[in-house]
C-alpha cells in the first residue's frame, strides 16, 4: 500500500480548472494585445506573441469624432439613467423592504417581470413614439428608456440589501426620536451602502452594455459606444483589425473597473444568506 | 415602535407610477402598431387588425426563427448550467480559499463585458485564417480551414459558446458560493459512509441546493432571451437563416430589409405574450 496515494482525479480536476481560468481571460487579453499590433502582425497564420508594439490603433480610436461622441453619449445616457434609478429606485425599495403591505409580493413580481419584456417589444413601439414626438435619436429619449431598466434593477437588488439591515438599529433610532425619513437617510442608507453600491454598479454595467435599444433609438446623434464599435466592423474585415480590437478594449474597460465592487457585492449577498 | 408614516406612500407611489407608465405605454403601443400596417418609409397607415399575425404563421422564415430561438434557449441554458455546476463543484473540491477567490475573480470577467465586446473578441478568435481559437486546428491539420461561424451546422453552437463563456463561468462562481453556504454535517456523514466525492454531490449537496439552482436556471432563461447583440455582431442571423432568432428577424423585418414596423411589432407582441406567460407560470412555481 502506498503511503501517499497519488490521486489522478484531483490532478485532472485542477487541470480543468486551470484551463477554464485560462479560457476566461485569454481571449480578452489576446484582444488587448492585438490592439497594440500593426496589421501585419495580426494577419498571420501563426499567432505572433513577439512584435513591435504600436499605439497607433489606440491613438486612431481616441482621435475619431464618432468614437468620442459615442463615449460622451454612453457616459451621459448611462450616468443620468443610473442617477434616476438611484433617486427613484432606492426609496421605493426601502419602502417595500421595511413597510410590508399586502401588495409587496405583487410589486416585487411586477418589477421583476419588466425583465421578461423582450427588448425588441419595447424598442419598436418606443421608436415610433419618439419619432412622433420628435425626440427620436436624442439623448433624452435614450435616458427615459434606460431609466425603466435602471429603476427596476436597482429596486430589485436593493430590496434584499435593505432587508439585510438589522431591524434593531432602526428601532433604536425610532426610540431616539428619529422620524421615518431620518431613519432612512441616516441609518438605513449608510448601513446598507456597500450592497447598494454593488446594485448601482450592476445597473450601470447593464445599461452600458445595452445594445439593441440604443441601436433602434439612434440614427446619428445619439449613438452610444457599443453602436459605434459595431459599426466600425460593418465595413467588413477591411478595417484594420488593430483598430477594431482597440475599440473593443475601450468599450470593455468601464465595466471591468467595477470588477472589485461587483465581486464584493456577490460575496456580501451570500454571506447574508449564510447567516 | 414604527409609527404610522407617510413614507411608504411618498417613496413608492411616484416610482411605481413612473415604472407603470414607462412599461405600459410601449407595451400597449406595440399591440396597437401590430394591428396596423405601418411602414418606415410612409407616414400613412390603416388598421388591418389581425392580418399581420395571420401572415406570420404562413411565413416560413418566422417559423424558422421560432425554432432557432427555441434551440438557442435550450442549448445555452443547458450548457450554462452544466458548465456552472461542473466548475463550481470542482472549485469546491480541489481549490483552497485563496485559489477560489482567484478563480472567482477570473470567472466574473467575461460576464461584465458588453456583449458586443464579447462577440467581437470571439469573432476574431473564430476567424478561419487568423483566429486564435482556430489556430490549434490549423496547427494539427497542417493548415486546413475550419470556419465555425459560416457553417449552418456549427454557427449556432459557435455563437452559443460565447454566451456560455460569459454566463457559465459566472454561474460557476454562484454555484461555489451556494455550496459554501451548506452546513458541513451532511457532507461529513456521507463521507463517513464511504460515499465517493461525486456521489456526495450528486445525492447530497446538489439536491440540497435544488431550489436556488432552479432559480438560477430561471435567471438564465430570461437572460438567454437577450441574444440579439451576440448574433447581430457575429453572424447577422447567417449563414442563411441558421442563427436567425426571433429578435434578429423582427429587427431585420422592421429595419434592415423592408421597414415593416407593424409586421415586426406583431412578432414582438407574440414574443412578449409567450415569455410573459411562460415566465409568470415558472416564477409562481419556483416561489411555491
Amino acid at each position: 500500500m502506498k503511503p501517499y496515494p497519488i490521486r489522478p482525479g484531483r490532478l485532472v480536476a485542477k487541470a480543468i480548472l486551470a484551463l477554464a481560468g485560462f479560457l476566461a481571460v485569454f481571449p480578452l487579453a489576446w484582444t488587448a494585445l492585438n490592439a497594440l499590433k500593426n496589421n501585419v502582425d495580426i494577419i498571420t497564420r501563426v499567432p505572433k506573441v513577439i512584435f513591435t508594439p504600436t499605439l497607433a490603433n489606440i491613438g486612431y480610436i481616441l482621435g475619431r469624432d464618432s468614437v468620442l461622441t459615442g463615449l460622451y453619449n454612453s457616459v451621459v445616457a448611462c450616468g443620468v439613467a443610473v442617477l434616476i434609478g438611484v433617486v427613484l429606485g432606492l426609496p421605493a425599495a426601502y419602502a417595500v423592504a421595511r413597510y410590508p403591505n399586502r401588495f409587496a409580493g405583487d410589486i416585487q413580481f411586477f418589477v421583476l417581470s419588466l425583465r421578461f419584456l423582450p427588448p425588441v417589444a419595447v424598442a419598436i413601439p418606443l421608436m415610433v413614439i419618439w419619432l412622433q414626438v420628435g425626440l427620436y435619436d436624442t439623448l433624452p429619449a435614450l435616458i427615459v428608456t434606460y431609466s425603466l431598466l435602471t429603476i427596476s434593477v436597482i429596486m430589485w437588488l436593493a430590496i434584499p440589501a435593505f432587508q439585510g439591515v438589522p431591524k434593531e438599529i432602526e428601532e433604536a433610532a425610532f426610540v431616539d426620536g428619529y422620524g421615518a425619513y431620518a431613519v432612512f437617510w441616516r441609518i438605513a442608507l449608510p448601513v446598507a451602502a456597500r450592497s447598494l453600491i454593488g446594485a448601482i454598479a450592476f445597473s450601470f454595467v447593464l445599461v452600458w452594455n445595452e445594445f439593441l435599444i440604443a441601436l433602434m433609438l439612434s440614427s446619428s446623434n445619439a449613438k452610444t459606444l457599443p453602436i459605434v464599435a459595431s459599426e466600425l466592423s460593418q465595413q467588413g474585415m477591411n478595417v484594420p483589425w488593430g483598430i477594431l480590437n482597440a475599440s473593443v478594449v475601450l468599450l470593455s474597460l468601464p465595466p471591468l473597473l467595477f470588477l472589485g465592487v461587483l465581486s464584493g457585492f456577490l460575496n456580501s449577498v451570500f454571506r447574508q444568506k449564510k447567516s | 415602535m414604527r409609527r404610522r408614516s407617510s413614507l411608504p406612500v411618498t417613496f413608492l407611489v411616484p416610482t411605481l407610477a413612473i415604472l407603470l407608465v414607462l412599461s405600459m405605454v410601449p407595451t400597449l403601443y406595440a399591440i396597437v402598431i401590430a394591428l396596423q400596417n405601418r411602414e418606415l418609409s410612409t407616414t400613412g397607415y390603416s388598421w388591418v387588425w389581425f392580418s399581420n399575425f395571420a401572415d406570420l404563421f404562413l411565413d416560413r422564415r418566422f417559423l424558422n426563427a421560432v425554432w432557432v430561438s427555441v434551440k438557442w434557449e435550450i442549448v445555452t441554458v443547458v450548457a450554462t448550467m452544466v458548465v456552472a455546476i461542473g466548475l463550481g463543484v470542482l472549485m469546491f473540491e480541489v481549490a483552497g480559499p485563496r485559489l477560489r477567490n482567484f478563480y472567482c475573480l477570473l470567472f466574473i470577467i467575461p460576464v461584465l463585458l458588453p456583449r458586443v465586446s464579447a462577440a467581437f473578441v470571439w469573432k476574431f478568435a473564430y476567424h478561419p485564417l487568423y483566429g486564435i481559437a482556430t489556430y490549434p486546428y490549423r496547427l494539427i491539420t497542417g493548415g486546413l480551414i475550419f470556419d465555425p461561424l459560416s457553417k449552418p451546422g456549427t454557427a449556432l453552437f459557435a455563437v452559443a459558446s460565447v454566451d456560455v463563456w460569459q454566463w457559465g463561468l459566472f454561474f460557476a462562481v454562484i454555484v461555489l458560493k451556494l455550496l459554501e453556504t451548506l452546513p458541513p454535517q451532511p457532507i461529513e456523514a456521507a463521507r463517513l459512509d464511504h460515499a465517493r466525492r461525486w456521489q456526495i454531490h450528486a445525492y447530497v449537496t446538489l439536491p440540497m441546493l435544488k431550489a436556488p439552482l432552479i432559480s438560477l436556471m430561471f435567471v438564465k432563461m430570461i437572460e438567454s432571451l437577450r441574444s440579439f447583440d451576440l448574433i447581430y455582431v457575429m453572424t447577422r442571423g447567417g449563414p442563411g437563416v441558421a442563427t436567425e432568432t426571433l429578435d434578429m428577424y423582427a429587427f431585420s423585418q422592421g429595419f434592415i430589409e423592408s421597414g415593416k414596423v407593424s409586421y415586426a411589432s406583431a412578432m414582438a407582441v407574440l414574443m412578449m405574450i409567450a415569455t410573459v406567460i411562460t415566465f409568470t407560470m415558472l416564477w409562481k412555481r419556483v416561489q411555491a
